[in-house]
């Protein structure tokens, strides 16, 4: 009933593309050359984010918070910087430390990129930009996204290294510990759309809450409950291993944890797998909490607002990063399981029981 | 059009990139191996031991304790998608009275692990003992 007034007929990417390039009579083959050039576009959107976000934006945002200047030598503002430092990194020599187990410590850094950049695929990203729009949408990209955890576990056992092997350990315990805060709470958005499908979730937040004069509020699952909106960017930041959650990488207390004994493109890959997942963490509370592509203006703006919202979530894990202190391993598991556990089944039991308060 | 094989489509992709990267740093980099350079980084010292130490039996009593709450989860999820369906077929007592009752059982679970001492840090009283004793 409700379902079916807000079911949207939303045009994906690989179909546009599949019209556009007039791919339909190669059958099946045509849809997968469609969608490997839609799956590029925005894996390419994805890496030139990270570029800029990794050597340029996160050192110009930590430089402000800390009253210093850092990167302005290399071009207008620093911004070349970017470019240097792809060069320096790709060409960097890799250093295979004694006694690695070899596949293992090879595959890792791949299997941390793979499972942040696959996430994107059912992220609706406004202005036509949704590579696939599957039933499951939801459970798939909490699925997908916590494959990273095996890739650093991988990592961190097969580096031979006893500081990689507790940034492993560490990064594990604390991936499963916020884990289930983190689909306990997108379960209660769950309840009030409806849908596990990404494009149903946005299309229940497109309605009007309340018109203040010229301003309407929308019905962002953010303003409606913020409480879970907390509880869920809270989950988040130790999911995506930012500060306070940090424990993983812990420069003074295990050296960088997982990725000790990584250099060249290897680290590069963990390093950009760790930025997408902050991206993708972004993007999931964009959809779930903030209407996804949702803002004023047509809806061709849509995209842009996608990447205000992604970037707003980037700018408060580097303001966090300047502002709070790391929690010990010990308060974290004790956070986790005592105090977000518990708060985000109150949370699903409250939403459920508003709900059906509300419905009947 | 089917989703999976877009999401197919995006997979090789994302294997795709982060190969490709390594293939063209593979063509770029110098290769220059010397046996003091491989060395394992432990602050600057000789390693010592073995690497696979012994490690808190935490990070074991967690991750079976996530076992349960993952499978629970995902008996939540298809609960939480007909919910409101169900509100309008059943009523709200009968949509919502076993799930409570499933989440309470749950959480006599926690509380159990909880007084047991298996979410809180486990300390070592011998480790405890030697750091007095070095101090």
């Amino acid at each position: 009933m409700l379902q079916a007034v807000l079911q949207t007929d939303t045009v994906l990417l690989p179909e546009r593309l599949v019209d556009l390039l007039r791919l339909g009579e190669f059958g099946v083959v045509g849809e997968f050359i469609a969608g490997l050039i839609a799956a590029f576009l925005v894996a390419n959107i994805m890496l030139i984010m990270t570029a800029i976000a990794g050597p340029w934006a996160k050192r110009k945002i930590r430089a402000r918070f800390t009253d210093a200047i850092a990167v302005n030598r290399v071009g207008p503002a620093g911004l070349l910087i970017i470019i240097a430092d792809a060069v320096r990194l790709m060409s960097k020599e890799i250093i295979v430390p004694e006694g690695v187990d070899r596949p293992a410590w090879e595959l890792a850094p791949i299997v941390v990129a793979l499972s942040a950049l696959l996430g994107f695929a059912v992220i609706p990203m406004g202005s036509g930009i949704h590579v696939a729009d599957p039933e499951v949408g939801v459970v798939f990209v909490f699925a997908v996204a916590s494959l990273a955890s095996i890739g650093l576990v991988m990592g961190g056992y097969a580096s031979n290294n006893k500081f990689s092997m507790l940034g492993g350990l560490r990064a594990v315990a604390q991936n499963i510990a916020y884990e289930i805060p983190l689909v306990l709470v997108a379960a209660s958005v769950v309840i009030f759309a409806g849908s596990l499908q990404m494009s149903e979730i946005v299309a229940a937040q497109q309605d009007t809450l309340i018109s203040l004069g010229v301003v309407d509020i929308p019905m962002w699952f953010a303003i409606i409950n913020p409480f879970a909106f907390v509880l869920f960017l809270a989950a988040n930041m130790a999911e995506i291993g930012r500060n306070p959650f940090d424990t993983p990488e812990a420069p003074n207390e295990i050296v960088a944890g997982y990725q000790t004994e990584y250099s060249g493109i290897y680290f590069v890959l963990f390093y950009l797998g760790e930025f997408i997942h902050i991206f993708l963490g972004g993007a999931i509370i964009a959809t779930l909490f903030l209407g996804g592509p949702a803002g004023p203006g047509p809806e061709s703006l849509g995209f842009v607002w996608f990447l205000v919202k992604i970037w707003a979530v980037f700018l408060l894990t580097q303001w966090m990063r300047s502002a709070v202190p790391r929690v010990r391993i010990d308060q974290l598991i004790e956070i986790g399981w005592k105090g977000l556990l518990v708060l985000s089944f109150l949370n699903l039991i409250l939403t459920a029981l508003i709900v059906g308060v509300i419905t009947v | 059009m089917n989703d999976w094989i877009a999401i197919g489509a995006f997979a090789t992709i994302a294997l795709l990139i982060p190969v490709g990267m390594v293939a063209a740093s593979w063509l770029l980099r110098p290769t220059v191996p010397e046996r003091h350079k491989r060395a394992i980084y432990e602050s600057g010292e000789v390693p010592t031991g073995d690497t696979r130490v012994r490690f808190n039996i935490q990070y074991y009593m967690v991750a079976l304790l996530f076992v349960v709450f993952d499978i629970e989860t995902v008996l939540l999820f298809p609960w939480a998608l007909v919910y409101t369906d169900a509100i309008g077929e059943v009523g709200l007592f009968h949509a919502l009275a076993p799930m409570l009752l499933f989440v309470f059982i749950l959480m006599v679970g926690l509380a159990w692990a909880w007084r047991n001492g298996a979410v809180s840090w486990a300390r070592s009283p011998q480790a405890d003992r030697r750091r007095a004793t070095n101090q």
